[in-house]
C-alpha cells in the first residue's frame, strides 16, 4: 500500500510549472495503477492554496502546504526542511516530484533525513502485477535500465519534459499547513542573472534545438574560415525561428584553443556527453561530426535532420531521419532568406 | 582572505570517447572490459577540483583534498593523469567506481572517509564536488554527503563562487533557461556542487606532479576499502537503446531546394 | 607572459617514453632487492628520484597488439600468469598463409600471378605448410601492449620507486657539450605554432644525471640525439613500415580460438605483411604492415586494412565483428642497421629507437624489454659502485652486457635479412628466407635509399594501369574538392569501393573515433611541421596525405601546402619517413618535421 507524496514548488503567481504538472500527471498515473495506494500533495510556497486549487480535481486524498517568505524562493536549507517535514507529516513511501533546478539541489538531502532513497532523472514507469519499475539513464545517456528498489521512503525526480503535464479542472480544496523549524537561514537568494552577455539562446521550451559543430569554424572550401559569417547566419536563423541553441563540445572548446569562436556560445549551450541533453520537438544538426558518445546531445529529439557535407557523418547516419549532404554555410543562408 | 579546508568528491569515470556496453553480472549490473576501460577524473569534479585549487591559491592557509571512491588500481592510475594538474592530498576510499552503485551508499563511504581527515576544521570546511556524475548521472550524492555531515547550506550546479573578502560566499548556480541563481552565504561550512566552472584545466606541472606523488602512493595504500553496491535495487534490464533511425540521404538536391524542405519542416 | 621564467627541476634519473623497453627499465630496477642503493643524489636523505615522462595521454596508449616469445618478460617475471594480464594468452597454434588477389587490382608481377594460379588455394589463400624456425613463436605469448604496459606501469608505480607521468610530452634533451643533462618538457598553453597564449608555461627543465631515451622509432629526443651525435659510421634509419591494426570482438559463433596466430602476405599488395591473433573472450587483433619498400606515392594503410579484413580467407571469419580499437604505429624496420650510438655522457638509449628490433623474426618488443632490462642491471651496477654515468661506465654496463646478449647475437644474424627487398619485394623474401636459413651466412644485398629515394612519380607507378589523362583528371578533382588522391587512385585502378556496415567497416573518421577515440588537449603547437613550405607547394604525389593514419595531414589550401590538423594525429609518425622530397637540413628525412606532442589515442586495447 504505497501512500504517494505528489511535491511541488509554486511560481510566484500560484501556478505550477509545466514540470510540476508534468510530475503530477505521472504521480496520478502511478496512484491509478498502483492498487490500494493513496494520493496526497504537497506543496512549498506561499500561493499554495491558490495553487492547490488549480489542481483540485487531480485526486488527492489531501493537500498540504508549507508556507510563508522564506519558501518562496529556491534555497537548499529552507525546501530540504519543508521536503522533511511534508514527508514526516504524510509517511509517504513514494514521493514524485520533478526534476527542476530547485527539487534536484533539496530532494536528495530530504530524502536522506528521511532514511530514504532517491532515484533521478527519470524518464518512465511501468506497474505491472502492482510491481513499479521506473526507467533511467546511465553514463549520460548512454544506455537505459529498468529498475525498482526496495527502501521506502523512495523519492522520484523525473526529467522534465518527458510525462504528459496533468490537465484538469480547477476546484476548491482545503490546504493543511505543515509548520517547519528551520536553522539558521545563513543563505540570501539574490535574484537570477542570465549566463552570457549576448542574447538569449538557450530556450527549453522552443519547438526546435538547433546544434552548431565545429565545421562552421574550419576553412570552407575556399580554404577560408568564415567564422563572422557563420555568426551572423546563427543568429539571424536564432532570431526567425526563436530555436534554442545547441553546440558540441568541440566548438565550446575552440575558446580554449586559441581558435576563431563563435561568440555567442558558452560551455552552457553545449549538448552531448559532458553538456546537456534537452528535449526538444525537433532538431537540426549543422556541420557537426561524431559517432556515440558525442550524439547522446541530440537523443531526446524526436525528429532530426542533419545538414552536413560528409554523407557518412555519424550524427546522421542512423540517427536522423533526413541527412542533406550539403553546405550548411548556402543552406542556412537561404533557409533564412525563406524565413 | 579566509582560508578554506576544500574537500573535493570526485572518481574515475569512463573516459568519454570510450564504446560502453553494459553486462550483468551476479553483483548487478556493469560495464563490458571495465576494468579495461581507460578511465578519466570525472568532468564535474575535475572542474570543482581546479576551482579548489584557484580558491586555495587565492586564500592563504588554505587545504585542498581529493577524496575518491574507486578501485585501488584504477585510482592509482588516474593519479597519473591529475596529480600533475593541482596540489591536493588525496584520500583514496578503495570501492566500486562503477555507475550502477547506490549514491546513498556513495555518499556514506564517502562521507565517512571525509569524517575521518585529521585536522579539518568545520568553520572552514567547503565541500566540493560535480553536479552529477558521468556514470551515475544522479547529482543527488553531493547532498547527502553534505547532510551526513550536517551541512545544509548547499549549492548545486555552481558555475562561479566568488569570496568577497569578509568569509561570504557569492554563488551562481545554473537553473533553467540558461540563467544563474546568485546566491550569499555567510560562509563555511557550504556544500557546492559544481557544473563547468570558469575556469580551463590547468597545464601539467611536473613539480606539483613530484610533490603530490610522494604523499599520493602512501595514501593508496592506506585505501580503506569500502563496500559500495545498490543494495534493495533490482535491475531487470540495462541496454544500449536501439536507436537505429533510417536515415533518408538527400544527395545532389540544390541547395534552394533543400532550404525550401528545411523551412516547410521547421514551420510544420 | 613571454618572460615567464623556465622552471627547472632537479632529479636522478629522467626517462623519456613510456613503453615495452621502458617497461623492462623500471620494472628490473624497481626490483631492487638492497634499497639502500638507491639512495638520491639530488635529495639527499629521499629514495632514488626516478621520473618517466610518456607524451601519450595515458599509459598504454597508442602501442600495439603483438605476437612474441616473451623470453626477456619470462627473465623479469619467471613467475608470469598470463591470466593476471587481461587479452594475454598463449600461443597455441601458427599459421603462415599466402593471399591471392582474388580482386586482380594489387601491383602483382607476371611470375607472381603465374605462383598464384600454380597454387592449390582455398578461400583465395595458400597455407604454406613449413613455418620456418626463425619465424616461429613457439612458447609465446599473444599479448595487447595496452593492456600489458598498463600493467607493468601498476606493478613499478605500486613499489613508490618511480614517478610515472603520461600526457608529457618531452620536447628534447638538454645537450651541454658531449653530455646530456637532461631533458625540456614542451611548452603548454601555447598556440598551433607554439607562441605563447592563455595559460603559458614554458616547457619544465628536468636535470638528471642520467637520461634514459626509450621514445621508439620516432621519438623527438631519439631524432635529435641522432642528429646532434650522428649515427654511427654505416648505420642508417631508411627502412620502415608503418602497421595499421584493428582490435574486434569476433562474432559470437566464431571458430578462431584464443591463441591461434595468423602471418600473412601477398595482399593486398604482395609487399604488404599482415597478421591476426586471437585473444581470450573472442576478441582478436589484426592488422598490416605497409613498408617503405612498398614504392608507390600511394602508400595508404587504412584503404589497404579494409581490403585486407574483406579478403576472402579472413572476412569469412571476420563478417560480423565488432571493431573495438583501432590504432597505428611506425616501425623501425632497420633492426641493427638503425642501431644509434647506445651511450654516452648522462645518456642511454634503449628499445626500438636503439636499433633493437629484430628485423628476421619480426619481433621487438621483448628485444625492447630486454634492451631495458640489461641497462637497469647496469644501471644499479654503477649505483653499486658509486660510479657516474658517462660514456665510458655506461658502455661497461650497459653496451657491454647486450653485446654479450642473445638480443645482440641474433640481432647480429638479421642484420642483412631485409636487404633485398632494396632490389624488389621477391629478391627481399628469398634474402630473408636465405639469412634465416643459414642462420645470417648467407644474405641477398641491397643498397639502403633513403626515405625520400623510395618514391616513383604517379605516372611512373601506374604505368599502363592509367593514363595520364585519366591521372591528370584525378588531380583535378582531388584539388578542386580538397580530397586526397589515394582513394580516387584506387578507386581508378580497380579497388572496389568498400561496403560500410558501421560496426567494422566504417569510415576512416570513424575509426578515430569508434576505434582510436583519438583526442588532444588543447595548448599545445602543432607537433607535425611542414619545413620549408614553398617545397610542398611544388610537390605532386604528397605522400605524406596518403600515408597519415588518421587523415591528421590532408590537402591545404590553394597553395598546395598540406594542412595538419593535431586533433586527429594517432602519432603513429609515418610522415616523418613519408616525405618524397628531401630534407634541406637533413637529407635523411624529407620536408617534414615529427616533434613531440601530446594527444593521440585514447584506447588501452590496442
Amino acid at each position: 500500500m504505497e501512500k504517494i507524496l505528489y511535491l511541488a514548488h509554486v511560481e510566484s503567481d500560484g501556478t505550477l510549472s509545466k514540470a510540476a504538472l508534468e510530475s503530477l500527471g505521472a504521480a496520478v498515473e502511478l496512484s491509478k495503477k498502483l492498487s490500494g495506494s493513496s494520493l496526497s500533495v504537497g506543496l512549498i510556497g506561499s500561493q499554495a492554496e491558490k495553487a492547490a486549487g488549480s489542481i483540485a480535481s487531480c485526486g488527492a486524498t489531501s493537500f498540504f502546504a508549507v508556507s510563508g517568505p522564506e519558501f518562496d524562493c529556491s534555497r537548499y536549507s529552507t525546501d530540504a526542511a519543508a521536503i522533511e517535514a511534508l514527508g514526516r507529516q504524510t509517511q509517504a513511501t513514494l514521493m514524485v516530484a520533478a526534476g527542476t533546478s530547485r527539487f534536484g539541489r533539496a530532494v536528495p538531502g530530504a530524502t536522506f533525513r528521511l532514511n530514504g532513497r532517491i532515484d533521478s532523472r527519470i524518464t518512465g514507469f511501468t506497474v505491472e502485477n502492482n510491481s513499479f519499475q521506473i526507467q533511467r539513464w546511465f553514463y549520460r545517456q548512454r544506455m537505459m535500465s529498468t529498475q525498482t528498489r526496495a527502501q521506502r521512503p523512495w523519492a522520484l525526480l523525473l526529467d522534465p519534459g518527458v510525462f504528459s503535464p496533468w490537465a484538469g479542472q480547477p476546484g476548491t480544496t482545503s490546504v493543511q499547513s505543515i509548520a517547519v523549524n528551520l536553522p539558521e537561514l545563513r543563505t540570501r537568494v539574490l535574484g537570477t542573472e542570465t549566463a552570457t552577455t549576448g542574447p538569449q539562446t538557450i530556450r527549453p521550451d522552443a519547438k526546435l534545438l538547433f546544434v552548431t559543430g565545429a565545421g562552421w569554424t574550419k576553412k570552407q572550401s575556399d580554404g577560408q574560415p568564415h567564422v563572422k559569417e557563420a555568426e551572423d547566419l546563427i543568429i539571424n536563423f536564432l532570431e526567425k525561428t526563436r530555436a534554442s541553441l545547441g553546440s558540441t563540445k568541440s566548438l565550446v572548446d575552440q575558446t580554449g584553443d586559441g581558435q576563431q569562436v563563435i561568440s555567442l556560445l558558452s560551455h552552457i549551450n553545449q549538448v552531448g556527453q559532458t553538456g546537456s541533453t534537452p528535449r526538444h520537438q525537433k532538431g537540426l544538426s549543422t556541420c557537426c561530426h561524431g559517432e556515440e558518445p558525442h550524439t547522446v546531445g541530440w537523443r531526446f529529439i524526436n525528429e532530426r535532420r542533419a545538414i552536413n557535407l560528409d554523407a557518412n557523418c555519424g550524427w546522421a547516419q542512423g540517427k536522423a531521419d533526413v541527412l542533406y549532404v550539403a553546405d550548411a554555410f548556402q543552406v542556412l543562408k537561404k533557409v533564412n532568406e525563406l524565413l | 582572505m579566509s582560508a578554506f579546508h576544500i574537500i573535493v568528491c570526485g572518481s574515475l569515470v569512463p573516459d568519454p570517447l570510450q564504446t560502453l556496453e553494459p553486462i550483468t553480472s551476479p553483483t548487478g549490473p556493469g560495464l563490458k572490459n571495465e576494468a579495461m576501460l581507460p578511465a578519466v577524473l570525472d568532468p564535474w569534479a575535475g572542474h570543482a577540483l581546479y576551482e579548489a585549487a584557484n580558491l586555495a591559491k587565492n586564500n592563504p592557509g588554505s587545504k585542498v583534498w581529493l577524496v575518491s571512491l574507486g578501485p585501488k588500481a584504477k585510482l592509482q592510475q588516474l593519479m597519473m593523469t591529475i596529480a600533475q594538474k593541482v596540489p591536493f592530498e588525496l584520500v583514496a576510499v578503495d570501492g566500486s567506481a562503477s555507475g550502477f552503485t547506490d549514491p546513498f551508499e556513495a555518499a556514506n563511504a564517502l562521507s565517512d572517509a571525509i569524517a575521518k581527515i585529521p585536522g579539518l576544521d568545520r568553520s572552514k570546511l567547503l565541500v566540493f564536488g560535480g553536479c552529477a556524475s558521468a556514470s551515475r548521472d544522479a547529482g543527488v550524492t553531493m547532498q547527502m554527503i553534505g547532510e551526513k555531515l550536517g551541512i545544509c547550506d548547499q549549492f548545486l550546479a555552481v558555475d562561479e563562487l566568488s569570496t568577497p573578502g569578509d568569509g561570504s560566499l557569492r554563488i551562481l548556480e545554473r537553473i533553467e533557461g540558461g540563467r544563474y541563481q546568485v546566491s550569499s552565504c555567510q560562509g563555511a561550512p557550504a556544500v557546492l556542487a559544481w557544473a563547468t566552472g570558469k575556469l580551463p584545466v590547468p597545464p601539467n606541472n611536473p613539480q606539483v606532479g613530484m610533490m603530490n606523488m610522494r604523499a599520493i602512493m602512501p595514501a593508496l595504500q592506506k585505501a580503506v576499502p569500502a563496500k559500495v553496491g545498490s543494495e534493495g535495487v533490482t535491475f531487470s534490464s540495462v541496454e544500449v537503446p536501439k536507436q537505429k533511425r533510417e536515415t533518408r540521404i538527400v544527395k545532389d538536391m540544390p541547395v534552394d531546394e533543400i532550404a525550401r524542405e528545411i523551412v516547410a519542416w521547421i514551420t510544420a | 607572459m613571454e618572460n615567464l621564467e623556465r622552471q627547472s627541476l632537479e632529479v636522478d634519473i629522467a626517462c623519456v617514453g613510456f613503453g615495452p623497453a621502458m617497461g623492462g627499465f623500471l620494472t628490473t630496477l624497481s626490483k631492487v632487492a638492497d634499497p639502500s642503493l638507491l639512495q638520491s643524489r639530488v635529495m639527499p636523505g629521499m629514495p632514488l628520484q626516478i621520473m618517466c615522462y610518456e607524451r601519450a595521454d595515458d599509459v598504454g596508449f597508442g602501442v600495439s597488439g603483438i605476437v612474441t616469445r616473451g623470453r626477456g618478460i619470462r627473465a623479469s617475471f619467471p613467475e608470469l600468469d598470463l591470466s593476471s594480464i587481461p587479452m594475454a594468452h598463449p600461443v597455441k597454434h601458427e599459421k603462415l598463409v599466402y593471399l591471392l588477389d582474388p580482386i586482380g587490382a594489387s601491383r602483382r608481377s607476371a611470375a607472381l600471378k603465374l605462383v598464384d594460379k600454380l597454387l592449390p588455394a582455398r578461400h583465395s589463400a595458400f597455407e604454406i605448410p613449413f613455418i620456418p624456425a626463425f619465424l616461429r613463436k613457439d612458447e609465446g605469448m599473444v599479448l595487447s601492449i595496452g593492456q600489458f604496459t598498463q600493467w607493468i606501469s601498476s606493478q613499478v608505480m605500486a613499489t613508490g620507486m618511480v614517478q610515472l607521468w603520461p600526457g608529457t610530452p618531452v620536447q628534447s634533451a638538454l645537450i651541454e657539450g658531449n653530455q646530456v643533462a637532461g631533458v625540456r618538457l614542451c611548452d603548454q598553453g601555447v598556440e598551433k605554432d607554439g607562441s605563447p597564449s592563455a595559460g603559458y608555461m614554458p616547457g619544465m627543465d628536468v636535470r638528471a644525471a642520467l637520461t634514459v631515451v626509450g621514445d621508439g622509432p620516432v621519438g623527438a629526443v631519439g631524432q635529435q640525439l641522432d642528429q646532434v651525435f650522428g649515427m654511427p659510421e654505416g648505420h642508417h634509419k631508411r627502412d620502415w613500415a608503418v602497421g595499421m591494426k584493428m582490435v574486434v570482438d569476433l562474432p559470437e559463433n566464431t571458430e578462431l580460438e584464443a591463441g591461434m596466430v595468423y602471418h600473412t602476405l601477398g595482399f593486398p599488395e604482395p609487399e604488404i605483411f599482415g597478421f591476426l591473433y586471437v585473444h581470450p573472450n573472442r576478441g582478436a587483433s589484426f592488422g598490416i604492415f605497409v613498408p617503405s619498400f612498398l614504392e608507390t606515392p600511394v602508400r595508404t594503410s587504412y584503404r589497404y586494412l579494409q581490403h585486407w579484413m574483406l579478403h576472402p580467407y579472413f572476412w569469412r571469419h571476420l563478417k560480423g565483428a565488432k571493431l573495438r580499437s583501432w590504432g597505428a604505429k611506425s616501425l623501425s624496420e632497420s633492426g641493427k642497421h638503425g642501431e644509434p650510438f647506445l651511450a654516452g655522457n648522462g645518456y642511454a638509449r634503449i628499445g626500438e629507437g636503439s636499433g633493437s628490433t629484430n628485423v628476421l623474426s619480426g619481433s621487438g618488443v621483448d628485444e625492447a624489454w630486454t634492451t631495458g632490462a640489461q641497462l637497469a642491471e647496469g644501471v644499479l651496477d654503477l649505483l653499486r659502485e658509486g660510479k657516474p654515468f658517462t660514456k665510458e661506465t655506461l658502455h661497461e654496463a650497459y653496451v657491454a652486457r647486450r653485446r654479450k646478449s642473445w638480443v645482440e647475437k641474433e640481432a647480429a644474424v638479421a642484420e642483412k635479412a631485409r636487404d633485398g627487398f632494396h632490389q624488389g619485394f621477391s629478391c627481399g623474401l628469398l634474402g630473408m628466407g636465405l639469412t634465416g636459413l643459414t642462420k645470417g651466412l648467407l644474405n641477398i644485398p641491397g643498397v639502403a635509399k633513403r626515405p625520400h629515394e623510395k618514391f616513383p612519380s604517379l605516372e611512373e607507378h601506374y604505368g599502363t594501369k592509367l593514363s595520364a589523362a585519366e591521372l591528370e583528371g584525378i588531380r583535378k578533382r582531388a584539388a578542386a574538392e580538397s580530397i586526397p588522391l589515394h582513394d580516387l587512385l584506387m578507386n581508378q585502378a580497380g579497388w572496389p569501393e568498400i561496403p560500410y556496415d558501421g560496426t567494422l567497416l566504417v569510415s576512416h573518421q570513424d575509426a578515430l573515433l569508434m576505434g582510436g577515440k583519438v583526442q588532444a588537449a588543447p595548448g599545445y603547437a602543432d607537433h607535425v611541421v611542414f619545413t620549408h613550405p614553398e617545397i610542398c607547394e611544388t610537390c605532386i604525389e604528397k605522400t605524406c596525405i596518403s600515408i597519415c593514419s588518421g587523415q591528421a595531414i590532408m590537402p591545404g589550401e590553394a597553395s598546395g601546402v598540406p594542412r595538419f590538423d593535431r586533433e586527429k594525429c594517432v602519432h603513429c609518425g609515418a610522415c616523418l619517413w613519408n616525405c618524397s622530397k628531401p630534407g634541406r637540413e637533413n637529407p635523411e628525412f624529407g620536408n617534414l618535421e615529427f616533434r613531440a606532442g601530446a594527444g593521440g589515442l585514447h584506447s588501452s586495447e590496442n
